[in-house]
């Protein structure tokens, strides 16, 4: 007995450590990014106030470089105005001297009410009935990391629901909600390696899958990509229009592509359209039909 | 039992500079410093091997849960805080590390305190992003990633243990 006691003192530490570490080791193991997100969402309960103030102070120094893609963005919807307008004689609304003043009230209420009061006057461009969207600022985000998340200061008191879509303030894919407390969100990036969506070449419509080789914090990659689709540097890659994301989101530009070993497929990289390491505002973007689809794909008729 | 103030003081500041400041910079997808571990480095010299090891558990638990890791930081710090005495052993063979004292570069040496904290940072970043990769495709990216992130590690943890040990005298 003595010798047991005695055994056990001297090696209780090593005892302790591998099992803490096998623990560790299996709790590891077994999570998921979905895991993961639930795990950050409550810590952000404790610290999203403290994120709440840093991303105040970091959103102000990009208040000028906010403020160029916001005309540019403005200039972009006049033209597409002007477009609606050439072709079906509608009457003009008065979007871009709303989105003028938006912008001149910017100078005095911050970004974020300039982003809010934006993009519900460009609400109409994703606007088929299917989607609403609503805006939100970004309070935390990683890229260096195999998983990235970003946290935003809305949550479900303010609308936001998992699997919303999330563009960037230009209109570009930025990832989707995988979870919400009462006041934040986690968005799963798109430099995420279990990020995965439909991405199409938007002039041909080839399509293929966007992914993540974690290579670069600008580019991801469109796989699967018939050999037919030839893809050339430069063009134009958008989503497919999935559950998440309405058909269309910009993606990016090819930079360049490989033909795999067997010459089936093509492989290309996709400079992405949106600076995902500057980020400040975001567009969460709601597919109404969620439900409906999502029952309609557990009917007992399609798995009798 | 001596110097819980400045300890606790450390361990705070450590952690809220980790949440926000180094986890939020979005420069590189390979540089990711970790100043979190200051604490365990400069933990008491005679401080018992069960407590390093409960330091070690509740720093990288804490950090699980601010980055959302579910279990790894805790994988990659507990070796550390086990492994310590042994580390120490390489490095500080002139008296009785029992004795008491502050990790230093005053009482280890500049040059074997940096060897010392380069040690620890490189066991934990190894099995950090290793564990994170989970995969030998992107070997020489991981390694990238611990040698980049590894050598700002070091550079922060130094720069704190410089400030800790300022204003404390380390019983040379």
């Amino acid at each position: 007995m003595y010798k047991l006691i005695e055994f056990i003192r001297n090696t209780y530490v090593v005892v302790l450590f591998v099992l803490f570490e096998a623990i560790a080791i299996g709790h590891y193991a077994r999570s998921t990014h979905y895991t993961r997100a639930r795990l950050l969402a409550k810590a952000t309960r404790v610290v999203g106030t403290g994120h709440e103030a840093l991303a105040g102070v970091r959103s102000y120094f990009r208040l000028e470089r906010e403020n160029r893609e916001l005309l540019e963005y403005a200039a972009a919807l006049q033209e597409r105005l002007a477009c609606y307008e050439a072709s079906c004689e509608a009457p003009v609304p008065a979007v871009p001297s709303v989105l003028r003043a938006a912008a001149d009230a910017a100078d005095a209420e911050g970004a974020d009410s300039l982003r809010t009061r934006r993009f519900e006057e460009a609400g109409p461009i994703l606007d088929d009935g299917r989607y609403r969207t609503s805006t939100a600022a970004v309070i935390s985000n990683t890229i260096n990391k195999s998983e990235n998340f970003l946290v935003l200061n809305r949550g479900i008191r303010d609308g936001v629901k998992r699997e919303m879509a999330v563009l960037s303030s230009g209109g570009a894919i930025v990832g989707y909600v995988v979870d919400c407390t009462e006041r934040y969100a986690v968005v799963l990036s798109v430099l995420s390696s279990s990020f995965r969506t439909g991405g199409k070449l938007s002039d041909s419509g080839y399509f293929g899958q966007i992914y993540w080789d974690g290579a670069d914090q600008h580019t991801v990659l469109l796989g699967d990509l018939s050999k037919y689709a030839d893809p050339q540097p430069g063009q134009e890659v958008v989503t497919t229009g999935s559950l998440f994301f309405p058909d269309g989101i910009a993606i990016g530009r090819v930079i360049d592509a490989q033909l795999d070993e067997t010459g089936t497929t093509y492989t290309a990289r996709v400079e992405l359209a949106a600076r995902l390491s500057g980020l400040s505002h975001v567009v969460l973007v709601e597919n109404r039909d969620i439900d409906e689809i999502r029952q309609l794909l557990k009917s007992d008729k399609i798995h009798p | 039992m001596y110097r819980i103030f400045p300890y606790i003081a450390l361990f705070v500041v450590t952690i809220l500079v980790q949440v926000f400041l180094l986890d939020n910079l979005s420069i590189s997808i390979y540089f990711a410093p970790m100043i979190y571990l200051a604490l365990l480095l400069l933990l008491p010299l005679d401080m018992p091997h069960i407590g390093l090891l409960a330091a070690g558990l509740v720093t990288g638990w804490m950090m699980d849960g601010t980055m959302g890791t579910d279990g790894l930081n805790v994988i990659a710090t507990l070796p550390v805080a086990f492994l310590r005495p042994w580390i120490i052993g390489l490095f500080y063979t002139r008296e009785d590390p029992r004795e008491g004292g502050i990790p230093s570069a005053a009482r280890f040496g500049k040059v074997k305190f940096i060897r010392y904290i380069a040690v620890c940072v490189l066991l934990h970043h190894s099995l950090f992003f290793s564990f994170e990769a989970l995969s030998w495709v992107h070997a020489a990216r991981t390694l990238l990633r611990i040698v980049v992130s590894g050598a700002a590690s070091v550079y922060f943890i130094w720069l704190t243990a410089r400030l800790f040990t300022l204003k404390l005298t380390v019983r040379v």
